[in-house]
């Protein structure tokens, strides 16, 4: 049998580092829009979005719902490293958050795109995280039916 | 509990990120020392472009740069201010250009210029209105848009002593240590704004 690309230990590692990169960022982001100081960006994208209103769903800044995913898939991912059986079932969950993230982050872009007028380089590094375990998430899937 | 060991390698990760982001937390949080106070004659040298009354006891000024989106966002509110509280208020602009903005001292120079026919802050409102037009075709163009000798504009914004002027606003903001743009001072005080509500409330409290 051939040997598939990616193993389901590898992928799994990856998509913990990729949900631990994406908790250091929505942290990072989080904490300088509650205590209003200036993000470090490559442009001057972020400080625009910081300071938007559309940043905030009913008052609760964006990165902090980034935060909770992300968290809630380093959980997951920890989880699978437990037993065969949580490895096998909590696989769908992570493909269904990654991809409700995809949906919540390409909203976001979006916004930033048309409402806001400017990117936050986080936010965008952010969006190809997600979009990245989305993407591995469901072809992991997809090998494992 | 029997780990296997790719759950102890999970944990070891997890544990360092922790420690790390815990690490990054208490250097962040270090208190940082006030930003000076500065005097009007520092804030405001000989040469500023102004608005309002110069002997007026409040004064703002903002230093910005023309092709920083916040600070066109920013700029209406500051108008308004400007010319609301014109009796009570000296506003001042200087310029901070910031490197990544590749048109930012072409703007900035073209305003210079515009301001030696009188018309700096026509050309403020114009430059940021304009945004995300600018090129090098917009910058001599503009001229005559504003209805100026284009001439003498052309001379101007390219002159020495205009990209002296600017270099030395420059020089202020990198040895202030300004935070990034738009960066205000009321009466000499840095302040800390995020929103333009922030600034409304700053300047109605000092022009009472």
């Amino acid at each position: 049998m051939k040997e598939k690309y990616l193993s389901e230990k590898t992928t799994n590692r990856i998509l913990f580092i990729l949900a631990l990169v994406g908790v250091a960022i929505a942290l990072y982001v989080t904490q300088s829009f509650l205590r209003k100081t200036p993000i470090v960006c490559l442009n001057s994208g972020c400080e625009l979005v910081r300071k938007n209103p559309a940043s905030y769903i009913a008052g609760i800044p964006v990165p902090a719902f980034g935060l909770v995913g992300y968290a809630i898939l380093v959980i997951l991912t920890f989880l699978r490293t437990t037993s065969n059986t949580l490895h096998k079932k909590l696989l769908p969950w992570i493909v269904g958050i990654t991809g409700g993230g995809v949906l919540f982050v390409s909203w976001f872009t979006y916004t930033e795109a048309f409402v806001i007028g400017g990117f936050c380089t986080w936010c965008v590094v952010s969006a190809g995280n997600m979009v990245t375990m989305f993407a591995l998430s469901l072809n992991s899937y997809k090998n494992n039916r | 509990m029997n780990l296997t060991g790719e759950t102890k390698l999970f944990i070891g990760v997890i544990v360092g990120t922790i420690a790390i982001i815990v690490a990054a937390a208490v250097l962040m949080s270090r208190p940082t020392p006030p930003a000076p106070t500065y005097t009007r004659e520092q804030l405001i040298p000989a040469g500023t472009n102004t608005k309002g009354t110069a002997s007026a006891s409040a004064f703002l000024v903002e230093f910005s740069d023309f092709q920083c989106p916040s600070c066109k966002a920013f700029s209406t509110v500051v108008d308004t201010l400007a010319e609301k509280y014109k009796d009570k208020l000296q506003f001042a602009y200087r310029h901070f250009p910031l490197d990544q903005h590749p048109f930012s001292r072409t703007a900035a120079a073209a305003a210079e210029a515009a301001g030696k026919q009188g018309k700096f802050f026509e050309a403020s409102t114009y430059l940021f209105a304009n945004q995300t037009n600018f090129s090098d075709e917009f910058f001599t163009k503009a001229g005559a848009s504003l209805t100026l000798d284009t001439t003498q504009y052309e001379k101007d914004r390219n002159s020495d002593e205009t990209k002296k002027k600017i270099d030395d606003d420059r020089f202020f903001a990198d040895t202030a240590r300004l935070p990034g743009t738009p960066t205000f001072y009321l009466n000499g005080r840095q302040l800390t704004v995020y929103d333009t509500a922030e600034l409304i409330k700053a300047v109605e409290e000092a022009v009472k």
